[in-house]
């Protein structure tokens, strides 16, 4: 007997995960249109410096967890900074972008690799489970559910009612015309680097505290926030927002379909890949297209 | 190795086998502008398939062929949503089927022995009585060969009008579809023949070393292939075998330059770290790679271009 209740709890969890992890990835193609490939070892990164934090230097939790988003933001606004921004300004390709952002987050992680090295790490937290009615869950997941609920909201705020989010979705609208009614695009583009840099460090703790800490942690991910980038429409935070909920849901239903059919769960990311080639075929431009894609 | 002439060849081998796919990224990416990030994912489809057909006693030229027929099917197939869009999208698409494959790998452990992978994979040419050094030679003339038909093979495809077609979809999609050429026909053709290069490399690799598991399949290899077209210099396929060599050459002297200086670093966190730092450093001070494209300049009037093609087409009229 499934637990129906339990599957869309842990839907809506892990919507939460790769909404928190998507977000940076889905804002930065839209503003600087091209996908950076070494997002995912932003995710890895928030995490190994929470582990430096929390397990190495036995700091205090939540002193950890924000020294490292914001090393974490750090670490994605320098990348804007010294790498892209210069690539961008002498006429990089849109092939070049991609190569040198693969080239960054290989750097990346076998950097963390070479400072922590390459075996598997825990935070080394017991979670006591709480069950609310037929619903089993742990602090940890409780906590994931409102801190994405709350940095959704924030994000709405900051998009729709600031004048920076309002530049922004300006920006990742048209560029040149934004240029033109006095909008930094630097400052925005360096804004939204680092936001998006914090909230991937931020999902890669929790992804991290949810089991275990592993060079590959961000680039386990990489299929599941390209799928949810693409489904949602590149640059839209809303779709972002209503994709990771229904990749959380078809992959936590496509578990429980996989087990049925006596396949193994690891093929849960492929489900995420089939999401994606099924958005190229039947709406290129995703749910909530922002920034228009000229073929 | 404790023999360093065997080290040598086993990095000529090595070389020669890369430089097959670098020579067909080279066409994807060079030539037609198509960004292949996936890689790794043909050169495993071909190992694979290599490996389980010798397992089933197969000879190589059967399993060869096998490799080159399935990837090329796969990479058609897989391709075909993502060609219609910018290459960012292609990009996305190849580099997430590589992960995609991989599972499939690591988990169908009945048909591809799981993580463990598979052992004992036969030889392309066994004459008994070699000692090891001569059967790496007779390897190495092997993939030398290979190496120089798939040379001569994308040198055909990009020296003919069909060439000049592929280089007009690079530099302007749209000039192209005005010349009123079928873009998207002429990248599934150019991204067929490219994933079954790689195939054929990953034949060449499984029969080569005999045992392959999934991990030889990483990212870092697509990374590495790109580097060497890179470096050598896109849209020159001379470049991209130059490339091949000097990558090789590089990681090859890294491993050893580690054991004289002791260094307190991880040989395979540094050979990637200086490689992906070498890759950004090119892409910024020499994006055009060490060997530029050759193009051919434009002599004198237009008149004198086209007058003999008119000449050519009068004469085949009254021919015909």
């Amino acid at each position: 007997m499934i637990n129906w209740l339990q599957v869309l709890t842990n839907s809506i969890i892990w919507g939460c995960m790769y909404m928190l992890a998507t977000v940076g990835l889905s804002l930065s193609y839209g503003l600087s249109r091209f996908p950076n490939f070494a997002h995912a070892e932003y995710i890895t990164f928030g995490a190994y410096m929470a582990f430096l934090f929390l397990v190495m230097l036995n700091l205090d939790i939540y002193l950890a967890v924000g020294l490292a988003v914001s090393l974490s933001a750090f670490i994605g606004g320098l990348s804007y900074l010294l790498l892209f921004k210069p690539l961008k300004s002498r006429g990089a390709s849109l092939v070049h972008l991609m190569v040198s952002s693969i080239g960054l987050g290989f750097l990346i992680r076998h950097f963390l690799m070479q400072t922590f090295g390459g075996g598997i790490k825990s935070f080394r937290i017991v979670w006591p489970t709480i069950s609310i009615g037929p619903i089993v869950t742990t602090p940890l997941l409780l906590a994931i559910l409102i801190v994405a609920l709350v940095i959704a909201f924030m994000l709405h705020i900051l998009l729709t009612k600031t004048k920076l989010g309002k530049a922004i979705r300006a920006t990742a609208d048209n560029p040149e015309l934004a240029a033109a009614s006095g909008i930094d695009l630097n400052k925005v583009s360096l804004f939204t680097w680092s936001l998006g840099a914090a909230l991937a460090g931020f999902s890669g703790i929790f992804l991290a505290m949810r089991s275990s800490l592993v060079p590959l942690l961000g680039w386990k991910v990489l299929l599941q926030t390209f799928a949810i980038t693409l489904l949602g429409g590149i640059g839209s935070f809303y779709g972002v927002l209503i994709a990771s909920f229904i990749l959380g849901l078809s992959e936590n239903v496509g578990v429980v379909i996989l087990t049925w059919l006596g396949l193994s769960a690891d093929y849960r990311s492929a489900i995420a890949f089939i999401i994606l080639v099924a958005t190229l075929i039947l709406k290129p431009e995703g749910l909530m297209a922002v920034a228009r894609r000229r073929v | 190795m404790a023999d360093p002439l065997m080290y040598l060849l086993d990095a000529v081998a090595y070389a020669g086998i890369f430089g097959i796919l670098s020579i067909s990224l080279n066409l994807e990416y060079g030539y037609t502008n198509l960004a292949n990030f996936g890689k790794a994912a043909f050169f495993m489809m071909g190992a694979y398939i290599t490996a389980i057909m010798s397992g089933l006693k197969y000879p190589f030229i059967v399993n060869s062929l096998l490799a080159i027929l399935i990837t090329s099917v796969i990479g058609a197939l897989t391709s075909l949503p993502a060609l219609r869009l910018k290459e960012d999208f292609l990009a996305i698409t190849m580099i997430t089927l590589g992960e995609v494959m991989k599972l499939i790998i690591k988990n169908e452990e009945w048909l591809a022995g799981g993580v463990w992978g598979i052992s004992g994979i036969a030889s392309a040419i066994t004459i008994p009585g070699l000692t090891f050094r001569e059967r790496l030679i007779v390897q190495i003339a092997l993939i030398y060969s290979i190496l120089i038909v798939c040379y001569f093979i994308c040198e055909l495809i990009v020296k003919t009008p069909y060439g000049r077609i592929l280089k007009t979809i690079r530099e302007d999609e749209i000039v192209a579809s005005t010349y009123g050429k079928n873009v998207f026909k002429y990248k599934i053709q150019v991204f067929t023949v490219g994933s079954a290069m790689s195939g054929l490399a990953g034949s060449l690799f499984a029969q080569y070393i005999g045992t392959i598991n999934p991990y030889m399949f990483e990212p870092t290899v697509t990374f590495v292939v790109w580097m060497m077209v890179i470096l050598g210099g896109p849209a020159n396929n001379l470049g991209a075998i130059l490339g091949a060599f000097m990558v090789e050459g590089i990681q090859r002297a890294s491993r050893l330059f580690k054991d004289y200086l002791n260094l307190p670093l991880d040989p395979v966190n540094l050979q990637v770290m200086f490689t992906a730092i070498l890759v950004i450093t090119v892409i910024f001070y020499r994006p055009q790679g060490l060997l530029k494209e050759k193009i051919k300049p434009y002599e004198g009037s237009p008149h004198k271009i086209i007058a003999p093609k008119f000449m050519e087409v009068k004469s085949w009229i009254r021919r015909s």
